[in-house]
């Protein structure tokens, strides 16, 4: 360290060149940090289970063309026709599936009119095969039958009063437990727990009601063919069968009745890449940014250490001279990118933590740990010492007559 | 203007002479402007002003009838209910005014041959189209008496009209919605405001039909917010709820217009709250004009606005460098400069012909760039979904743009090397040091 | 102390080869003032840099202080340049960063010497050269003259075996000159050994002996009065 003094007079001389590398690595270290900060959160979120047997499922959507009395009727043939399919385990109708925008989200509360209320959630117009069909795994209690789905709804009752939720669900309103067996009130109407699903995510919005609220579903047995003509088949297929079954069905639905139209059918994973499509998009754009932000901070330290050298050719010769060994010059190269990288990586790690803060409001991810910032710097800090090894080991290896000749 | 010819002509020599570090200054130029343009594509075309002949002109409003205790916040609402809506569209109060709800319906083609298709759009009041500018192809908007009588007419888009009349103009003909016949009174030039102002949401319009009609003819709405469930599904009950389902829009195109219709809001509200309803407290009602709405509705994905931070912080690392290459660039050519110096160029002059040179890297540099945009903009596309897709090209104003940011902020960069330099004493003698 | 014998530099390229010492051979013994003269091209600055371990040579031996520099590593020639050799350069080569007192201290620091006696050697070595109020100064700040004084005393603030000058007076004026060299004299009186490089011939005339380089070979010119220790005349004939 006995460079140290003379390094620091050296910088405050060219203040200019340290200053821009000190500078680059800054700002590398606040973006990479943050970035991989995101992409790990992302990539997470977009892994995590929707809770159905997504390898094995496929959707139909499907809209009936004829008159609104018939299609009470028509359901019951499309299901029947569909469920006896070779290679199809169940088949169930509803409005809106996992990880799709669509259907209906509501609130639950402890008492009617309760401000504020208990929890934001998704809800599910289910039948008594939807279990069967989604391959969601029930907890405790039981799924619906069809006695439940008897039910015709009045302005005063609009639903049935059995309900069946989700854990996350569950604990909102229960958090201590039990919750089988308990009353809530959905749209101030009231509703009793038989059952409790372990996971299920809820539909999305495109509202931001919160990260809770995907892991909050609420489901209801009824058949409120809602005035539309709209229904989406969900298909279970045997594993394996599943793209057979999905060009059998098509024609299997046309067979029973042309008179419809037959908009979209996807498969689980077209609907979980289309879910996180922006998620993988941006991890992608941030990701590459980093790679090449370190390159070219790297290749900068590189590039500026060796005009640095050139520059100093004579001084360098005149150290050597004067019975600086090799080591001598390397330690000095290196000592005097260890301030400047040093300053670097302190400035880049606050200003890290700031950007992370304006972040973390808008794109609803968690903050980052002060921890994974200071590695961040520790890493780069690292490369910029290896890449100012070269240009630091050419600068070693001038011959040390240049202080007589010169350069 | 010689004086720059000679400039130039020396600045080519010297780029040639340090081909290296030139070809260095240009690619580190390039990839910064080529990342950083390419994610920009996507800002920009998102906050695009969809109609600036009038966006000042043009407000959606909201109104908050549900009061305070209601479950759903004020800023996740998103519409009026039909109630407000009537009752504001009979009032008559701005130049033009238009309700509006997103449908969705199956169209029977008249080939018998061909499969019922499903075509989105919007049932809308009579004003819509004069106070949006959409251009008409052929036919006419439908009148005011069309509208509140609810007669079955319809606006087709360009697409539709062309796919269901090939060949033909479709003004005149019938089409079959949901079973029940129209009549097709207009056809539409092809028309894709970006962003989809007035429905942020359901921004695929083949089909315009008059508001009363839809309803008339039980089209039911895409969404709803409801504060109590409505009494029925459909389109009717909700109709009767209060419900938040209606877009409306109002042309105010002065100052002095926006305040008296803000004026009449307030005592719209204030007559609610006196009718017992429940309104929120003062003010109950929210103006937003076109570019206001946008923002509120977050039309730029928070993922954008991080990714173009990033992109152009990428830039300024680039930068960075680049003013390092050209330090060693003008530094290698010191000798030359002196000499330039001691037979007649000011300081000025030095600074002038560097400055030029650093512009010629700025100018191949964006050159460089935008090339490297096109491939770019090529990955970009392939990672956006179908909505944002589109907004990934390359125009000739993101041209203009890129190589003016390219050349601007390659001289910016060149500013303190080319002082520098300028600071070269006429005759670099022999001195000590 | 300083043993050249049949001292070779040859520069090689694909067609030529140069040589830029052929068969030197010189003895300096310790307490001489030797000046190495000859117009430019003749060798001297290769002599320089070879004697004081810049540079390798293509053949012969050098001895010094009795140890063979061939046997040498990097690491070895460079402590024994910092202990032994002070060089003086022409073009003072000050490190221009630096103020006087830390440009003293650089071949203290590669000695890993303590704090307080670099400081000692410096106030020494700068009352020696007569600086010692410019100690805070920065080499631009000074006179030729007084950066070379400086240099100078870098040079012996090592407490070197001896000198190397290259043209000590090359870049100064000639009141400054006369000064450096009534310096360099003083310090041959209080024994310090001096090999100094000039191609001026009335500076070289102020040694005590006069060694004469044409095309890398010598012309020993024999001695002046008053000198110290024996004296060698060699006169190696052209080959």
């Amino acid at each position: 360290m006995s460079d140290l003094s003379e390094i620091l007079a050296a910088l405050r001389r060219n203040g200019v060149g340290a200053v821009l590398i000190a500078a680059q690595i800054a700002l590398t270290v606040m973006i990479v940090c943050n970035s991989l900060s995101i992409i790990q959160q992302r990539l997470d979120r977009a892994k995590r289970p929707s809770g159905v047997d997504e390898a094995n499922l496929f959707t139909i959507d499907n809209r009936w063309v004829g008159p609104p009395s018939e299609r009470s009727a028509r359901l019951q043939s499309d299901l029947t026709a569909l469920r006896a399919l070779s290679g199809v385990i169940d088949v169930t109708a509803t409005y809106n599936v996992p990880l799709r925008a669509g259907g209906e989200n509501g609130w639950v509360t402890m008492k009617p009119d309760q401000q504020p209320v208990t929890a934001w959630n998704g809800t599910y117009y289910v039948d008594d095969h939807a279990l069967n069909t989604f391959g969601a795994r029930l907890d405790t209690g039981r799924w619906f039958t069809a006695a439940d789905l008897g039910f015709v709804p009045t302005p005063e009752q609009k639903f049935p009063g059995v309900a069946v939720v989700t854990r996350s669900l569950a604990n909102a309103l229960y958090p201590s437990g039990n919750a089988l067996g308990k009353s809530f009130y959905y749209a101030n109407f009231p509703m009793r727990i038989i059952g409790i699903v372990d996971r299920f995510e809820a539909s999305l919005m495109p509202l931001g009601f919160g990260e809770a609220f995907f892991e909050n579903s609420l489901f209801v047995p009824q058949f409120p063919l809602l005035g539309g003509a709209d229904m989406t088949y969900v298909v279970r297929a045997r594993p394996g069968e599943r793209d057979a079954v999905m060009s059998s069905a098509t024609k299997t639905l046309l067979a029973v009745n042309r008179a419809r139209v037959i908009k979209k059918v996807q498969t689980f994973s077209d609907i979980r890449s289309e879910a996180y499509r922006g998620a993988r998009g941006l991890s992608l754009m941030l990701g590459t940014v980093s790679v090449l932000l370190v390159i070219v901070t790297a290749l900068g330290i590189v590039g500026l250490t060796s005009y640095w050298v050139g520059q100093r050719k004579r001084q360098i010769g005149v150290r050597r001279a004067l019975g600086a060994c090799r080591t001598d010059i390397l330690r000095y190269f290196h000592t005097e990118n260890l301030v400047i990288a040093g300053c670097g990586a302190v400035a880049g790690v606050l200003m890290a933590l700031i950007l992370n803060a304006h972040v973390i409001s808008g794109l609803q991810v968690a903050p980052m740990s002060p921890a994974f910032a200071a590695a961040g710097a520790m890493i780069l800090f690292a490369l910029s010492q290896a890449a100012v090894f070269w240009p630091a080991w050419r600068a070693a290896s001038l011959p040390p007559a240049i202080a007589a000749r010169g350069a | 203007m010689s004086i720059v010819g000679y400039y130039l002509d020396l600045a080519l020599r010297s780029l040639r002479r340090n081909a290296v570090l030139a070809a260095l200054t240009v690619v580190a130029v390039a990839v910064g402007i080529g990342a950083s343009m390419t994610v920009f594509t996507l800002f920009r075309a998102l906050s695009n002003d969809p109609i600036p002949e009038k966006s000042s002109q043009l407000f959606t409003l909201l109104i908050d009838n549900w009061g305070p205790r209601a479950a759903i916040p004020l800023d996740l609402r998103l519409a009026v209910s039909y109630a407000d809506a009537t009752a504001l569209l009979q009032a008559r109060r701005g130049l033009r005014q238009s309700e509006s709800y997103a449908i969705n319906v199956t169209v029977t083609p008249p080939d018998p041959a061909a499969s019922p298709i499903s075509a989105s759009g919007h049932a809308v009041s009579a004003d819509f189209f004069q106070m949006f500018d959409a251009p008409f192809r052929s036919g006419r908007p439908w009148t005011g008496t069309e509208d509140t009588s609810g007669a079955p007419v319809a606006v087709l888009s360009a697409q539709l009209a062309d796919r269901l009349f090939p060949g033909q103009n479709a003004v005149g003909r019938e089409v079959i919605f949901n079973e029940q016949s129209w009549r097709v009174i207009g056809v539409l030039r092809p028309w894709d405001p970006q962003p989809h102002f007035y429905d942020l949401i359901f921004a695929n319009d083949d089909v315009f039909v008059p508001f009363e009609s839809a309803l008339a003819h039980n089209y039911n709405t895409l969404m709803a917010a409801c504060n109590t469930p409505p009494p029925g599904p459909s389109a009717q009950a909700k109709k009767a709820s209060d419900c938040l389902w209606v877009n409306f829009w109002v042309e105010l195109p002065t100052a002095a217009s926006v305040r008296s219709y803000s004026q009449f809001l307030e005592n719209y509200t204030a007559e609610q709250r006196r009718l017992g309803r429940s309104y929120g407290p003062p003010p109950a009602y929210y103006l937003y004009d076109v570019r206001g709405w946008l923002t509120r509705q977050h039309v730029i994905p928070d993922e954008v606005r991080l990714a173009t931070f990033v992109a152009f912080g990428f830039l300024v690392v680039c930068l960075l460098n680049a003013i390092s290459l050209l330090l060693a660039k003008f530094t290698a050519r010191v000798g030359s400069l002196s000499v330039h110096r001691a037979l007649g160029a000011s300081r000025l002059d030095v600074f002038a012909q560097c400055l030029l040179e650093t512009a010629l890297v700025g100018a191949a540099g964006g050159l460089l760039g935008l090339a490297a945009m096109l491939f770019g903009l090529k990955i970009e596309r392939l990672m956006l979904g179908e909505t944002l897709a589109p907004l990934a090209r390359l125009d000739s104003g993101m041209v203009a743009i890129t190589l003016c940011v390219a050349i601007a902020s390659t001289i910016a960069c060149g500013a303190y090397p080319s002082w520098r330099a300028s600071r070269v004493p006429p005759a670099l003698h022999l001195k000590a040091q | 102390m300083l043993q050249m014998t049949n001292l070779s530099k040859v520069y090689r390229t694909e067609v030529i080869e140069t040589y830029a010492l052929r068969e030197f051979s010189l003895h300096v013994r310790e307490g001489e003032f030797v000046s190495v003269t000859g117009p430019s091209g003749s060798g001297k600055t290769t002599f320089l840099t070879i004697a004081g371990l810049l540079e390798e040579f293509s053949s012969g031996e050098y001895l010094l202080d009795g140890v063979d520099v061939r046997k040498l590593s990097d690491t070895q020639r460079s402590r024994l340049r910092n202990e032994k050799i002070g060089f003086v350069f022409q073009a003072f080569n000050l490190l221009s960063e630096l103020t006087i007192e830390g440009n003293i201290e650089v071949p203290l620091r590669y000695r890993r010497l303590g704090r307080a006696e670099r400081q000692r050697r410096t106030r020494e070595a700068l009352e020696r050269v007569g600086l010692a109020g410019r100690a805070r100064h920065y080499p631009a700040e000074l006179s030729g003259g007084q950066q070379q004084r400086a240099a100078i005393a870098r040079a012996l603030a090592c407490s070197p075996r001896f000198l190397l000058a290259d043209e000590p007076t090359g870049n100064l004026d000639s009141l400054m000159a006369r000064g450096v060299m009534q310096l360099l004299q003083e310090l041959h009186s209080d024994g310090a050994t001096i090999v100094m490089v000039t191609h001026d011939q009335e500076l070289a005339a102020r040694a005590q002996r006069e060694v004469h380089l044409v095309d890398g070979q010598i012309l020993d010119l024999g001695a002046r009065l008053g000198a110290q220790g024996a004296v060698q005349l060699n006169l190696q004939p052209g080959t």
